[in-house]
């Protein structure tokens, strides 16, 4: 039962302090590996939560609560990590209904929004370097590779597919 | 698969026309949910759907502007926001529904098949290859998200170093996540 409720408070956190599936990466690093999964499986949620069809914030909670406490542990994540989103969406319809953006909240965001940037930063650090073992020439050139395709604005998950293919032809 | 809208006027929820949009809102979520992986990624085929036939383009752009600057997953606003625009509290619904199953089932259907293979060397060299990416696609998006498509002016810098600070001297994270907002409001414009 306190694994549920801390999977439930832990993705109802994370949602509520970022505004989207990618920016909470970052977060849900600080706050979940090495506490309840490892940086390997961390590794697994992201990729497949980037390559699968559908929102990334409620792809991550599921892995992760499937991983931590199976069915019960996914549900009660899925949950968490959907009411921040809904529970926003309707206040805005019925407080301000045909809605005119509240400048506090839109500055509140805009000033999340750097401090979620450094953190995204950690956690690529920390996948890039703890992710799957040690770094080599392999993990650099595939690492390299990828930036460039993201930089020219190529679709992530053929990136990510076709990283993974190299993984399973060069990597060991 | 296209669900007739004949005589569906967006007003008429309350008579039993209002299904088919429900149906229709139901299926376009489904759908875009199925063909992206990502909100932001959602929003190209969200607008061939919906512009023009649920709502016009200013409306829309007020969806994306206003799914940016609230807290949570980015899908399930749009969702919500279109749904609502569309077909009232059951469109909301209806739209919700349809996004949120994509993810969901996929992941669930995945997961059962990586215990099956978790063992495969293949399994393994397939998430070794994938992770470098992973981490260049997560610093892109932070660049991404960082830079915003504006050029960078003090205030941001001034918080993202403060926050840097505050990581590197081990702050807890929720909590410098919600200093910075509040600097935000506070902090010079």
């Amino acid at each position: 039962m306190g694994i549920l409720l801390s999977l439930f408070w832990l993705f109802l956190k994370v949602n509520l302090l970022s505004t989207s599936g990618i920016s909470s990466v970052g977060l849900l690093h600080q706050e979940a590996v090495g506490k309840i999964i490892t940086e390997e499986q961390f590794a697994q949620a992201v990729s497949f939560s980037s390559v699968l069809p559908g929102s990334e914030a409620e792809k991550l909670a599921m892995f992760v609560g499937l991983r931590v406490a199976g069915m019960p542990g996914a549900l009660i994540s899925l949950l968490g990590s959907s009411l921040p989103p809904i529970i926003l969406m309707l206040g805005v319809f019925m407080i301000l209904r045909r809605l005119q953006r509240e400048t506090w909240v839109t500055r509140f965001v805009e000033g999340l929004i750097p401090a979620v940037a450094v953190l995204m930063l950690y956690a690529a650090y920390g996948l890039l370097t703890g992710g799957t073992g040690p770094v080599n020439w392999r993990v650099l050139t595939v690492a390299a590779v990828s930036l460039i395709a993201f930089i020219f604005d190529a679709p992530p998950p053929l990136v990510l597919i076709a990283a993974g293919l190299v993984g399973i032809f060069f990597f060991k | 698969m296209k669900v007739p809208l004949t005589d569906a006027a967006p007003s008429s929820s309350h008579l039993p026309s209002g299904f088919w949009i429900w149906l229709e809102l139901f299926w376009i979520f489904l759908k875009t949910n199925l063909l992206t992986s990502s909100g932001p990624a959602s929003v190209g085929l969200l607008y061939k759907y919906v512009v023009g036939n649920f709502m016009t383009e200013p409306e829309f752009v007020e969806a994306v502007g206003f799914s940016n600057f609230l807290p949570g997953s980015e899908a399930l606003k749009l969702a919500m926001f279109i749904g609502f625009d569309a077909g009232g509290y059951p469109g909301t619904a209806a739209a919700l529904l349809g996004a949120i199953l994509p993810p969901t089932v996929s992941m669930l259907v995945v997961m059962l098949v990586l215990q099956n293979f978790q063992n495969q060397p293949w399994v393994h060299g397939f998430i070794q290859g994938m992770v470098p990416a992973v981490a260049m696609l997560i610093s892109v998006a932070a660049w991404k998200l960082f830079r915003g498509g504006k050029s960078i002016r003090t205030r941001p810098l001034v918080i993202a170093a403060l926050s840097l600070i505050a990581f590197i001297l081990g702050a807890p994270t929720p909590l410098v996540l919600l200093g910075s907002g509040l600097l935000g409001i506070f902090l010079f414009p």
